[in-house]
């Protein structure tokens, strides 16, 4: 697609987002947290989310846990797609988005973290990429989703393929896909130089998790408020790789520390498992008079790695592989968690349509059988309303909130 | 002292009265209708007036079901699983499994020797195999509700029911009906239906039984809820599950009662 033909488009895109997100359900009193660190996110997830309707920017539609370290060693700015969906999530207009998606055939049983993007990209919502990249996993249906976004735009659409088991050869075979997909970028980008870029962005990315880990460290002992979210948010941003993001990591421990000593939060551990909803949903606000809530995916054993220096790709391409949702290696990760958390209870969040939850709840209730430990099983939609209502769910919550008192 | 219980439901509000020796001195069973509020208070001023008494002779209530927090009145609003399980214990210790089947829901209550819930399970977003399951199609074959359990004692042949949706499911009724399939066999096919989603909640907790014994690995089972009410629907969850089941005294109302059992307790 020619430049100019992109940067007049995403203007008009741009003023589409902006309207849909106009009328919006998000109660102001309930958002944010009392975190310095959470403004910060805001700050520079607005601030990323305007320079990619930019004139000149590049975009890159990313699926969810890509090695965005790719991305920023190119100059890109990362458009996770499934993310942007709890944006919808917001607007009072969301039917409207939907409707589309049902128009076009697109059966209503599919994860509304799927339709949302595509009904936002026919919306014209989104800045046209660059490029599309992806991997495939943890969701295969995002893959997909991807690559039809590359035809629509006609841009190209790249892809790794990631073995599900870790060992010498699939890393080998990771680490190959990816400098393919580095050449490749390399051409259509016109970029002749970025092992520089890549090693900067590699250290960034380190300098950031390393401070997450130990955030996350500290929670292990600390019922700090707020934390746990806000590692959560961090995790969903995506955004390893910048200087920006290495600082609100540092911004978050310090904040963590300072809390430590200080009031902690009541109530029994209960570990979230599966997709979270915005910080303001009445979901949380009902758990949180209750219980502590520690949120898994920021704590995914993927999440804690760090990048070897000498080596990154072959680091990117072993954290890619334990993205995979395998229930064995899963087991084994949450069971640590809820030793180092004590944790006392599941919330398994299965999201309708999602065909990777279905899979893997049975073992989660088993796991929290053997551990002895109290579960339940909410089906929810955190995009359509339509799939969803609180009153479907807070009855059986209150009688697990009463188990947890 | 005496404490209250107000099960407020989707279609049915009940209440009880406890005194000091957890014996129930009085109940009550109203429609719900479209105002649970006033629902709460009509089923209570009846339930006094059974018993002979006033609002302020009442030390402590418990509210509980899916309207319980629009009860103004009450001291304390708790969840109808916990009620169940502690009704249920009540009446009966050895129970340790419960299947309560309502007006909308269905659950599946696992408790542990002091009546504490230990685990649950709910069918979820959908009303078949429920109460409102049975009052749709006792409508579609033209008989009472109440007398469906000895209807279905006089089936003959089993006749398959989906068991998916109640909207279709009565659509299936009325094809049965029309085709001039025996009444009572389709009465039968209905609770088998409900059964079926019953024993696969129950199985999501775990319920496993010895077919040679009869008895289940989980321990004794019980029901309570309207549809315990329902000795057909009784008969084809124990042939199901080849296991005896305790059906609880005034099984509608052991929601309330275990509302006013913990009222007792925390008075």
């Amino acid at each position: 697609m020619q430049v100019e033909k992109i940067e007049r488009r995403r203007e008009a895109q741009y003023q589409n987002l902006l309207k849909l997100l106009d009328g919006h359900r998000r109660d102001a009193s309930k958002t944010g947290t009392s975190l310095r660190s959470s403004q910060m996110r805001s700050i520079i997830n607005s601030h990323r989310m305007a320079e990619a309707y930019k004139e000149g920017s590049k975009v890159a539609y990313v699926s969810e846990q890509f090695p965005t370290e790719i991305c920023f060693a190119f100059g890109l700015i990362p458009w996770n797609i499934e993310s942007m969906a709890i944006m919808l999530a917001q607007s009072l207009d969301v039917n409207r988005i939907f409707q589309m998606t049902q128009e076009r055939h697109l059966s209503r049983d599919i994860c509304s973290f799927l339709r949302g993007p595509f009904g936002m990209m026919l919306a014209d919502c989104y800045p046209t990429p660059d490029v599309v990249l992806t991997n495939d996993q943890p969701c295969e249906g995002l893959a997909k989703l991807v690559f039809m976004s590359g035809r629509s735009y006609k841009v190209p659409a790249l892809a790794l393929h990631s073995p599900n088991i870790v060992d010498e050869d699939s890393v080998d075979y990771l680490v190959k896909q990816m400098e393919h997909m580095m050449s490749r970028l390399a051409e259509e980008l016109q970029v002749e130089r970025f092992a520089e870029s890549l090693r900067s962005a590699v250290e960034h990315s380190n300098q950031a998790r390393h401070y997450y880990r130990k955030t996350a460290d500290l929670l292990a002992s600390h019922k700090l408020p707020d934390v746990s979210r806000e590692l959560q948010e961090v995790f969903g941003m995506n955004y390893f790789g910048t200087r920006e993001n290495a600082q609100l990591c540092k911004v978050l421990y310090e904040e963590a520390q300072e809390l430590v000593g200080g009031e902690e939060k009541k109530g029994k551990r209960v570990l979230w498992i599966g997709q979270v909803p915005e910080e303001s949903h009445e979901l949380l606000q009902h758990m949180n008079e209750v219980v502590d809530i520690v949120f898994w995916a920021p704590l995914w054993e993927a999440n804690r790695l760090m990048l070897d220096e000498d080596t990154p790709l072959r680091s990117m391409a072993e954290r890619a592989m334990l993205y995979h949702w395998n229930a064995e290696r899963m087991s084994s990760d949450i069971a640590q968690i809820c030793d180092e958390y004590e944790i006392e209870g599941f919330l398994i969040a299965n999201v309708w349509g999602c065909r990777n939850m279905m899979g893997v709840s049975p073992m989660l209730r088993d796991l929290a059988t053997a551990k002895n430990l109290k579960y339940l099983t909410i089906n929810i939609d955190l995009v359509d309303r339509n799939n969803y209502a609180f009153n479907h769910v807070k009855n059986r919550l209150d009688a697990f909130l009463e188990l947890m008192k | 002292m005496i404490t209250a219980g107000i099960d407020v439901g989707s279609l049915s509000t009940k209440s009880a009265l406890m005194d000091e020796s957890y014996k129930v001195i009085a109940y009550d069973v109203g429609l719900t209708g479209g105002d649970n509020r006033t629902a709460a208070k009509a089923t209570f001023d009846r339930v006094l007036a059974q018993a002979g008494l006033t609002p302020s002779d009442i030390a402590f209530i418990v509210t509980t079901g899916y309207g319980r927090e629009n009860v103004p009145f009450a001291d304390k609003h708790v969840s109808e699983i916990t009620c169940h399980g502690m009704g249920m214990h009540l009446e009966n210790p050895e129970v340790r499994t419960i299947l309560e089947i309502g007006g909308q829901d269905s659950k599946a209550i696992r408790i542990d020797g002091e009546g504490h819930v230990e685990t649950f399970a709910m069918n979820d977003k959908c009303a078949a195999g429920c109460g409102r399951f049975l009052e749709v199609t006792a409508r579609a074959m033209g008989v009472e509700l109440k007398d469906l359990g000895e209807i279905s004692h006089c089936s003959q042949n089993t006749v398959r029911i989906s068991s998916t949706c109640t909207v279709f499911a009565e659509t299936e009724v009325v094809s049965l009906v029309a085709v001039g399939t025996p009444i009572p066999d389709i009465v039968k096919g209905v609770h088998n239906s409900i059964a079926t989603r019953a024993v696969a909640l129950l199985r999501s907790l775990g319920i496993r039984h010895r077919r040679e014994s009869g008895e289940t690995e989980s321990g004794p089972m019980g029901m309570s809820g309207g549809v315990a009410l329902n000795s057909g629907v009784v008969k084809s969850l124990e042939e199901m599950l080849e296991t005896p089941i305790y059906i609880a005294e005034n099984p509608q109302v052991r929601g309330a009662i275990g509302a006013a059992y913990i009222g007792q307790r925390m008075a």
